[in-house]
């Protein structure tokens, strides 16, 4: 065994030393520079799209990879002028135990996994690798306002893509929380449909399969924390688990509802906002979804009730009498028995005698 | 020993009606509390040997079928026959009933030395009548009103909807009380009857038995009958 491990690494220091032959030769960032400082370099796509090609240095010189060679990662750009170069493969440095020192990242195999990755591994040139998220040149740490994976920029990033969704999510009431109140602990894309392990949402593994949606919005929607400081109606995931829609799905039913079949999936706003679902007077439309000919009633009466609790109203009352009759009635009866029991045993010792 | 005298109390149809009703009680009771208490391990194991919950829903719908079924074929029963027309007039609340009930509660508590003299229902079984027909009418209507929730919804607000079912939930488990705390206390688990009276099945009950606990009506149909045989 230790000859084998001798051997390896003799080969990794072979491999190595041959390397940094080979980049010896290669240009240095300087003379990247020469051509990439413009800002007018573009290139023109074999189907017409015009990118442009300027590099701006300074901002690279603040990124994550500031002391990176750029033939490091354009690892072509061997001659000038370098021409058709390959999307850069980050795996290149970026995997568990590499020598460079860059972050070991597991993340490949959740996003091997996850949608954008299969769409790639099947040839889909528009699904998004590393880079189309994380960017190119400026990469930041994820705290660094200036990261597309920061938390208030990953709607924008997600939205390059994702166009029609993002009009949607910027003006809903977790868009305008995050983005205009700069609320950070409202929810931002990666928050719902998770980061590198983004499922279809018809995928059971998904974090918004119809049975998970739940879950995902009581990680906020259930959290008392949350709920005192922004002042969150407080029981929504708790009275729709006890609800029937709630029973049914957690018992395997797929066509009944769960909190985005009412609330919407992006589109969600407060509901005294007439543009909500749960806006009172789209209520019916939104009912009847599922419940054909739902009538205005389906309004009259609050959606969310937790019938032992005072705020449910009359449901409260009507549901502490019927409690108390059933506990009453019981107690009653199980007195009626022994009393009853008692007297047989008495009858039975005096018919001994 | 000498064999008993049997005497038949009751017809095969009111047999049949019981067996029946019987049988919806049971599907409907064991549906109904497992998805209340569907938070429970045993709730849980209900449910899913119900074949999940939407099956559960389509077995309770059955049985409550079946008590609909029930429930109108007894109303034409009494309404057409001499027979059931005659039972329900003894099955009607009397003067006589609420001494009897007070005179049984002074018994049982050693208060008075005096059994009530009973004729074809006691007070107590007149009482377990009325709640059954209460029971049923009041769980079929709110029953019918959370099956057909959207067309109800035409009339009702939501929060009305909520209120029932709210009730439907705590009626079943009043009746699922009083039906394994009373009912099958005085037909199985009580000393005198354990296992079970055979009632149910044959409908016949000794005349020694009828004369004890049904002194008027044995007075009013055997009296003659046995005095005839001495």
């Amino acid at each position: 065994m230790k000859k084998i491990r001798i051997i390896i690494y003799l080969c990794f220091f072979l491999i190595s030393l041959s390397v940094h032959g080979l980049t010896q030769e290669l240009p240095s960032n300087q003379e990247c520079r020469h051509c990439h400082s413009n800002p007018n370099l573009k290139k023109v796509l074999t189907d017409g799209r015009v990118i442009s090609e300027y590099v701006d240095f300074d901002l690279f010189y603040t990124s994550v990879h500031k002391k990176q060679a750029c033939v490091y990662c354009h690892i072509d750009a061997t001659n000038f002028p370098c021409k058709n170069l390959r999307k850069v493969n980050c795996q290149r440095c970026h995997y568990k135990g590499n020598l460079a020192g860059a972050p070991d990242l597991i993340k490949y195999k959740e996003y091997g996994e996850s949608v954008h990755g299969r769409a790639t591994a099947l040839g889909d040139v528009k699904a998004p690798m590393c880079q189309d998220c994380h960017g190119s040149h400026y990469i930041f740490d994820k705290a660094d306002t200036l990261s597309r994976t920061n938390k208030e920029h990953i709607p924008q990033t997600c939205g390059a893509c994702h166009v029609n969704i993002y009009s949607v999510y910027k003006i809903s009431v977790h868009g305008e929380a995050l983005r205009s109140k700069h609320i950070l602990a409202a929810p931002s894309c990666a928050d719902c449909h998770g980061e590198h392990n983004i499922k279809e949402h018809i995928d059971p593994k998904s974090k918004v399969f119809l049975t998970q949606v739940s879950v995902t919005c009581a990680r906020c929607h259930a959290n008392m924390e949350l709920i005192k400081k922004y002042d969150i109606p407080v029981e929504p995931v708790e009275t729709y688990r006890e609800s029937f829609h709630g029973v049914a799905i957690k018992f395997g039913a797929k066509t009944v509802a769960n909190c985005s079949s009412c609330h919407e999936v992006h589109a969600i706003f407060k509901s005294d906002d007439p543009r909500s679902s749960i806006y009172v007077d789209n209520i019916p439309k939104t009912c009847g979804k599922c419940h054909p000919g739902a009538s205005e009633n389906f309004a009259k009466g609050k959606i969310h009730i937790n019938p032992a609790k005072k705020e449910a109203g009359i449901i409260y009352y009507v549901s502490q009498f019927f409690k108390y009759l059933t506990l009453s009635v019981m107690l009653a009866l199980i007195i009626y028995i022994i009393l009853d029991l008692r007297k047989k045993l008495i009858v039975k010792r005096k018919g001994e005698e | 020993m000498e064999e008993k005298m049997m005497v038949q109390r009751f017809t095969r149809s009111q047999r049949v009606q019981h067996f029946l009703l019987l049988i919806s009680f049971i599907i409907l009771i064991i549906t109904g509390l497992a998805l209340k208490f569907h938070d429970s391990w045993l709730g849980k194991l209900v449910i899913n040997l119900e074949g999940g919950v939407i099956a559960r829903g389509i077995f309770h719908r059955f049985a409550a079928v079946l008590l609909i079924f029930v429930a109108i074929y007894h109303f034409f029963y009494i309404i057409f026959t001499r027979y059931a027309h005659e039972e329900f007039l003894l099955m009607l609340p009397k003067f006589k009933d609420f001494k009897d009930a007070f005179q049984n509660v002074a018994f049982t508590l050693g208060l008075s030395s005096e059994h009530p003299k009973i004729d074809k229902y006691a007070p107590q079984d007149k009482f377990q009548y009325w709640a059954v027909v209460a029971g049923s009418f009041l769980m079929i209507i709110t029953g019918l009103v959370l099956w057909y929730q959207t067309q109800a919804m035409l009339v009702l607000p939501k929060w009305a909807i909520d209120i029932t079912r709210v009730m439907h939930s705590y009626q079943g488990v009043i009746i699922a009380v009083v039906i394994l705390l009373w009912h099958l206390y005085i037909v199985h688990l009580n000393p005198k009857r354990f296992p079970m009276s055979r009632i149910w099945i044959d409908g016949k009950v000794s005349l020694e038995e009828l004369k004890v606990e049904h002194p008027l009506e044995y007075e009013r149909k055997y009296q003659g009958v046995a005095d005839e045989k001495n």
